[in-house]
């Protein structure tokens, strides 16, 4: 019997899964984008982003524009390889029920 | 039962990677305006030439026009309380725009101060253009309507090689009013509706 694949902690939370698809898409998207887009709280985001940070697979920018501070976020190679080996064990997980 | 549960659950994670990666990718930012407003400068352009036969009047609209535009979108960014990340896409299509503007500017006045301009040429070069940017643009976002806007360009751009002055004015007429009128005015419809869904969805 073929052994299952283990998901990876990191990303399997639903938050944190979220954000890495929202920025695999993109070059880079600010804290209040990402805000938007997930409808998540200001702390949650910013623990959430932290972890995925700690991981290495979210790499953030923090600067002033307009003395305004800005924090922006970018998948790093290690994210993007990581969501993609999430992805694949999801479907081998699923098997044969992922088109149902 | 569990076994079942734990399927659920994965596959609704699936069907977050998907949702969000396409919410990612999905533009809202509002473009339709611009074919609203380059149309209206064409139709200017046009009728100052008809009325008054000044040969400066396409370049002098044009330049007044690319200022005006520019002007709208730093406006408009400015008033955003967020800034969109770029995508690949969104960069591919303002390079395709930008250059197909940077060509008409250096090709059309070259042609004039060469004496080779003629109206015929000016329509099939331009119809031809605007069917490489609409065409590629529709393209990269599979979006069926730019991809009809760029066929009535391309098939303006094919007639203006034939028939009289005044037809060939008429093909140009008709495909500014389908492609930038018609279509942009479709472009701003679709564009609030998609933002209206997406106030509804984080509503």
């Amino acid at each position: 019997m073929p052994e299952l694949p283990e998901l990876n902690p990191v990303i399997h939370g639903k938050l944190r899964l979220a954000l890495l698809s929202l920025l695999v898409g993109v070059d880079e998207a600010e804290f209040t984008w990402l805000r938007q887009k997930t409808g998540s709280t200001d702390g949650n985001l910013g623990a959430q982003l932290l972890k995925l940070e700690e991981a290495g697979y979210v790499a953030v920018d923090k600067k002033f524009v307009q003395r305004k501070p800005q924090s922006l976020y970018r998948m790093t190679e290690a994210g993007r390889t990581a969501l993609s080996e999430y992805i694949q064990a999801l479907k081998k997980l699923l098997g044969g029920a992922i088109g149902d | 039962m569990a076994a079942n549960a734990e399927e659920l659950e994965l596959k609704d994670r699936i069907r977050l990677i998907e949702s969000m990666i396409a919410e990612g990718r999905r533009t809202t930012e509002s473009y339709g305006w611009t074919f609203v407003f380059w149309g209206v400068a064409y139709y200017i352009a046009i009728v100052w030439t008809a009325i008054y036969h000044w040969p400066w009047a396409w370049l002098v609209t044009m330049a007044g026009a690319w200022v005006l535009c520019w002007a709208i979108i730093v406006s408009k960014k400015k008033n955003k309380p967020e800034r969109r990340p770029g995508t690949t896409i969104g960069r591919g299509i303002f390079a395709i725009w930008i250059s197909m503007g940077i060509s008409l500017s250096l090709l059309l006045p070259a042609l004039g101060f060469s004496d080779r301009f003629n109206q015929h040429i000016f329509v099939a070069i331009v119809a031809a253009m605007l069917g490489v940017a609409n065409g590629a643009s529709g393209m990269m976002i599979r979006w069926k309507a730019q991809v009809a806007a760029a066929i009535v360009w391309w098939a303006a751009s094919v007639a203006a090689c034939f028939g009289s002055d005044d037809q060939c004015t008429a093909v140009f007429l008709v495909a500014i009013f389908f492609c930038q009128i018609v279509f942009g005015v479709y472009a701003m419809l679709w564009e609030a509706r998609v933002r209206k869904q997406q106030e509804a969805l984080h509503a």
